[in-house]
C-alpha cells in the first residue's frame, strides 16, 4: 500500500482496473496454461496451450506473465522476476522474452545470473548449478517500455 | 520311553518336504530364497496440492521505483492413477500334487493421492507347460511380513477388504496354487497378479471426474489405473534316501537301551533323482529323555563343533533340541553323505 500511496502523490491518478491484482503504472499478470497436442484438419499435430485444468506429477505446465505499461510517461527498467514454486522444476532453455535478458537465482533471488555461471553448495563444496537449483527466474528489459506498450515473459515448470 | 525321532532333510524351503515312505523324502530344490525389496517410488506431488504463482515487476516511473505483483495464477494438481505389481519371487520349484504353492508380489500405489485397489489371480496362461489350479481362496495379504504363506495370513476377498493404499505405498501379496498331480518334473506352470484401482482403468491422460481424493479429478497415469506380474512354479522332484540306523551301548558293555547307555546314530543321506537339491540341511531333533553327547557330530568322518560356526554341523541346544547338517547342493553324483551322532539315556 505504500508504494501505491506513494505513487498516487507523484501522480495524482489512480488507475482502477477491474478484475486486475493491483493498481499502479505498470500491470502485470500471469497465467497458468498446459500444452496439449491437438491434430488439426490438414491431419497434423499442433501444439496449442489450454488452461491447466488437469495436472498431474511429470506434466509440464507453462506460466505467461504480460506486463502493459498503463500510465502515459515511459517506464524504464523494466524487471520482471518469477519464483519458481514449491513442487516445480524450471524446465532448462524454457524462459524466453522478447527484448529481456533472461538471468536465474539459485539461492532464493538474492543473486542473479547465467545459469552456467551460478553454483549451488553440495555436501559443502561449489557444483555447477542445474536446472533443478533454479528458485527464480528474471527477465530484464533492454529498452524502455513505452506508454501503452506491452510485454511478455514466460516459462515452463514441471511438476514434481 | 520313546526313541522314535523323525529326522528330516530339508531345503531353506522346509515346509515342502513330505515323507513317502517314511525312509523316501520326497524334496523339492530351491533355487533361490524369495526375498523382499521395496522399490523406491516417487509418486509426486500428492493430489490436491494447489501450486500458486506470484510473478512481480520493478520498473522507474520518472523518478519513482516501483516494484509490484501479479495476479496469483494457480492450479490444483490432480490425482494420477497408478498401479505397480512387482513379481518378489524367484522361479518357485514345486511338486507334483503339491498344496497351496506360494508366489510373492508387492502391490504398489504409484499415483500421488489414496487408492483403492483390487486384486485378480488367473492361472490359465500361456507360455507354459501346465496350469497351476488357484487355491481357495487363492490371494493373501502377506499380514505376517514372512514372504511366505503362514497361519494368521489373511485372505483378500474382492470388494470386502480390498487394500486401500496411501500415495507410495505397498503391500505384499501371496498368490496360491495346487499343483496338479499330472505336472511333471522339469515343468513349468504360471499364474500372475493383476491389480488396478477400484476408480477404475483407461487410457493414459483420460480425466475421471471427481474420483481423485477429495472430490477433485483423477487421471489415469502411465499405467492406466492397472498392471499385472506372472509368476512361475517349476516342477523340481527330487527323491532323497535317508537311512537311520542306532547302536546302542550299555554302561556294563552290553547293548541295553537302559540309563547312562549312549546311542549311536549313524544317517546316511543320498540323492537318488535327477536334479539338486539346493541348500539341504539335515535336522534330526534330539529324543526326549535323552541328551546330546557334546562334540559327537561327524559328517562323513570329520568332526563338526557344535557351535554355529563355519562348519558344516551344529548342536541347536534350544527348547527343541536338534543336531543340524548343512549338506549344501546336493546331487546323485554326491554320492552318499554319512552323519554320525551320539545321545546318552537319561
Amino acid at each position: 500500500m505504500k508504494i501505491i500511496c506513494r505513487l498516487l502523490v507523484v501522480t495524482g491518478v489512480l488507475f482502477s482496473t477491474a478484475g486486475l491484482a493491483q493498481q499502479g503504472h505498470l500491470n502485470v499478470q500471469t497465467e497458468v496454461q498446459k500444452e496439449e497436442l491437438v491434430i488439426n484438419a490438414s491431419g497434423e499435430t499442433e501444439r496449442r496451450l489450454v488452461a491447466a485444468a488437469t495436472v498431474v506429477p511429470g506434466d509440464d505446465v507453462i506460466y505467461t506473465i504480460t506486463f502493459t505499461n498503463i500510465s502515459d510517461e515511459t517506464a524504464e527498467n523494466v524487471v520482471i522476476t518469477n519464483p519458481i514454486a514449491d513442487h516445480l522444476t524450471y524446465v532448462e532453455g524454457s524462459a524466453f522474452g522478447p527484448g529481456t535478458a533472461i538471468e536465474f537465482s539459485v539461492d532464493g533471488g538474492t543473486t542473479f545470473g547465467d545459469l552456467a555461471s551460478l553454483t549451488v553448495d553440495v555436501d559443502g563444496e561449489r557444483k555447477p548449478a542445474a536446472a533443478e537449483d533454479i528458485t527464480h527466474v528474471r527477465w530484464t528489459m533492454q529498452s524502455q517500455l513505452q506508454a501503452g506498450a506491452k510485454g511478455m515473459a514466460r516459462f515452463r515448470a514441471r511438476l514434481n | 520311553m520313546t526313541l522314535a525321532i523323525l529326522p528330516s532333510v530339508r531345503t531353506a524351503a522346509a515346509l515342502r518336504a513330505r515323507l513317502s515312505p517314511p525312509n523316501l523324502l520326497a524334496l523339492v530344490a530351491l533355487i533361490g530364497c524369495p526375498w523382499m525389496s521395496v522399490p523406491a517410488w516417487s509418486a509426486g506431488t500428492t493430489a490436491g496440492t494447489v501450486i500458486d504463482n506470484v510473478a512481480s515487476v520493478s520498473f522507474d516511473l520518472g523518478t519513482v521505483n516501483a516494484t509490484l505483483d501479479s495476479n496469483t495464477a494457480s492450479f490444483v494438481v490432480l490425482e494420477r492413477l497408478d498401479v505397480a505389481v512387482t513379481l518378489q519371487s524367484n522361479q518357485i520349484p514345486v511338486s507334483p500334487g503339491e498344496a497351496a504353492a506360494a508366489l510373492l508380489f508387492t502391490v504398489t500405489n504409484t499415483g500421488n493421492g489414496s487408492e483403492t485397489v483390487e486384486l485378480d489371480i488367473d492361472s490359465v496362461l500361456g507360455g507354459d507347460d501346465f496350469d497351476p489350479a488357484p487355491s481357495v481362496p487363492a490371494i493373501y495379504f502377506d499380514s505376517d511380513g514372512s514372504g511366505t504363506f503362514s497361519t494368521g495370513d489373511v485372505a483378500y476377498q474382492q470388494g470386502v477388504n480390498d487394500p486401500l493404499l496411501l500415495a507410495d505405498e505397498n503391500i505384499d501379496i501371496l498368490l496360491l496354487n495346487d499343483i496338479p498331480d499330472t505336472a511333471g518334473d522339469g515343468q513349468l506352470g504360471r499364474s500372475e497378479l493383476t491389480a488396478r484401482t477400484a476408480s477404475g482403468t483407461g487410457p493414459t491422460g483420460t480425466t475421471l471426474a471427481g474420483a481423485g481424493d477429495g472430490g477433485i479429478d483423477a487421471v489415469f497415469g502411465s499405467s492406466g489405473g492397472t498392471d499385472v506380474a506372472v509368476g512361475e512354479y517349476i516342477v523340481a522332484d527330487i527323491d532323497i534316501s535317508l537311512q537311520k540306523t542306532v547302536t546302542v551301548s550299555d554302561p556294563y558293555g552290553g547293548t541295553e537301551p537302559t540309563v547312562g547307555a549312549t546311542l549311536t546314530y549313524r544317517v546316511t543321506v543320498v540323492v537318488l533323482s535327477g536334479g539338486t537339491a539346493t541348500a539341504s540341511e539335515f535336522v534330526d531333533p534330539v529324543p526326549e529323555n535323552t541328551t546330546f553327547v557334546a562334540n559327537s557330530i561327524r559328517l562323513n568322518g570329520s568332526a563338526m563343533s557344535d557351535a554355529a560356526d563355519a562348519d558344516d554341523g551344529e548342536y541347536n541346544a534350544n527348547a527343541s533340541p536338534a543336531v543340524v547338517v548343512r549338506l549344501g547342493d546336493l546331487t546323485a553324483g554326491d554320492g552318499p553323505q554319512n552323519i554320525e551322532f551320539q545321545v546318552v539315556i537319561d
